[in-house]
């Protein structure tokens, strides 16, 4: 579910960059990404692959994954209706997840700041 | 880069008697290109004088898209004879042997393009006026049509650009191979939603705040030109719209600079073209798509490439802000 390179590579590019004297904000970026990684440890992707495995049976995460990915090529969450909600619902629940680790800068500024569309 | 090369080469160029090299260092963004301020005296020939140049070269690895320097360099010229505001294209070296990669000279221009900087005001002047000037270049830009002599270096304008685009993120996220749920809905809304084509018309292909020079008065350069062609120009006003480039600033859906309806009206303004907003959404959801796949591509770089770059790495966490965006937009559609 997270989105590669995962926190021990950007920490790897971080002290290299570190090395090199330069990345200060970037720096600071990867070692925040990581260290929040790590305080949340498994447990974040553990309740999302719970959460498919309630619609697709047991699986690894990659696999879960791809039957969501298979489900929404059979064009299931094309039309309104309680199928795309409860798809909808769990590709937010990962994506807000990702960002929450990833950009939460970007997630409460999106939040904070989404025009309602006309 | 050996600038002893350099000179020579600048010197044999220009017919200069001489060049000495002051400065060559390289210019802080660009991901995909590198650019290096060169400062130089030129001792008589066609830019006798002290010069302010950028040199504008490939990075070490690319993401094997986008124009060579040499088609780069044709549209930099074309749109400078168009009115659009761009560092004037110098000169342009195809041959490898002098810095290592093809490059191109053009003048430099002063202005920085830092979003964060431009979104808060510190940069770019008063909101109204810079909205009202990006749009207006954009329009003018727009109204270059194909076929035009001198842009021969560029795809032949695609016959539906919708299509063009829907196809080949599909098939970059097959390349992927990894699961991508979100670009998967994302990539199933645009092929059902897709617009008939417009007539094509020339497109910057990457407009948006970072890629414009500003000072603290306003607006002075459109730059990074790579990935232009000829396409739908409402591409480019959703792609400057789309959430990732509002850096933080995420109300002013306009690159972070001003409302979405003060853009759409200014460029309404300048190219007589009335905007669609069904239209334009449709192509900031491709905007979205692209730039997610366009991130697993530039974080391949590193992963599989071997750069050793942390800003490469960092990309790889970005796509999450194009899920955000391709969710958001096609909410209840």
């Amino acid at each position: 579910m997270r989105d590669r390179p995962d926190a021990e590579f950007l920490l790897a590019r971080a002290r290299e960059a570190v090395a090199r004297g330069e990345g200060g904000e970037l720096v600071a970026r990867a070692r925040a990404i990581a260290e929040r990684e790590c305080a949340a440890g498994d447990a974040p992707v553990e309740r999302f692959r719970q959460a498919l495995a309630e619609r697709y049976g047991e699986g690894g995460i990659e696999l879960l994954l791809r039957r969501l990915v298979a489900e929404i090529r059979s064009g299931a969450a094309d039309t309104p209706g309680p199928v795309q909600a409860a798809l909808r619902r769990l590709l937010w629940r990962m994506t807000r997840q990702k960002l929450a680790e990833s950009n939460p800068g970007y997630l409460a500024a999106a939040d904070a700041g989404r025009v309602p569309r006309k | 880069m050996i600038v002893a090369d350099l000179a020579r080469y600048l010197a044999h160029t220009t017919a200069a008697r001489s060049v000495s090299v002051s400065e060559l260092r390289r210019l802080p963004n660009g991901a995909v290109q590198e650019n290096w301020l060169l400062a130089a005296r030129f001792e008589g020939g066609w830019l006798a004088g002290d010069r302010e140049l950028v040199l504008r070269t490939d990075a070490a690895t690319t993401l094997g898209i986008g124009l060579s320097r040499a088609v780069e360099f044709q549209v930099l010229r074309a749109v400078r004879a168009a009115g659009v505001a761009v560092p004037e294209p110098v000169l342009l070296c195809e041959d490898s042997g002098v810095v290592g990669r093809p490059f191109f000279l053009m003048r430099f221009v002063a202005g920085e393009a830092q979003g964060e900087r431009i979104v808060s005001g510190e940069l770019g002047g008063d909101r109204g006026t810079l909205i009202a000037r990006l749009a207006s270049e954009l329009a003018r830009l727009h109204a270059v049509r194909p076929p035009l002599r001198g842009l021969e270096g560029l795809a032949p304008p695609p016959a539906d650009p919708a299509r063009a685009r829907i196809e080949e993120c599909t098939r970059w996220l097959a390349e992927d191979g990894e699961p991508h749920p979100v670009a998967e809905l994302g990539l199933r809304w645009l092929i059902r939603h897709a617009p008939p084509p417009a007539p094509p018309a020339l497109c910057h292909g990457d407009f948006r705040t970072g890629n414009f020079l500003a000072d603290p008065e306003g607006f002075t350069a459109l730059l990074d030109w790579e990935f232009a062609g000829w396409g739908d120009p409402d591409a480019d006003l959703g792609w400057f719209c789309l959430g990732s480039w509002r850096f933080g600033a995420y109300a002013r859906e306009a690159g972070g600079i001003a409302p979405r309806d003060a853009f759409y009206r200014a460029y309404q303004a300048a190219s007589g073209r009335a905007v669609d907003a069904g239209r334009v959404r449709w192509w900031e959801v491709m905007a979205a798509l692209r730039w997610l796949v366009l991130a697993l591509r530039q974080r391949d770089r590193c992963l599989v490439g071997g750069e050793r770059s942390l800003d490469l790495a960092l990309t790889g966490r970005r796509p999450a802000e194009c899920e955000f965006e391709i969710l958001a937009l096609t909410e209840a559609a």
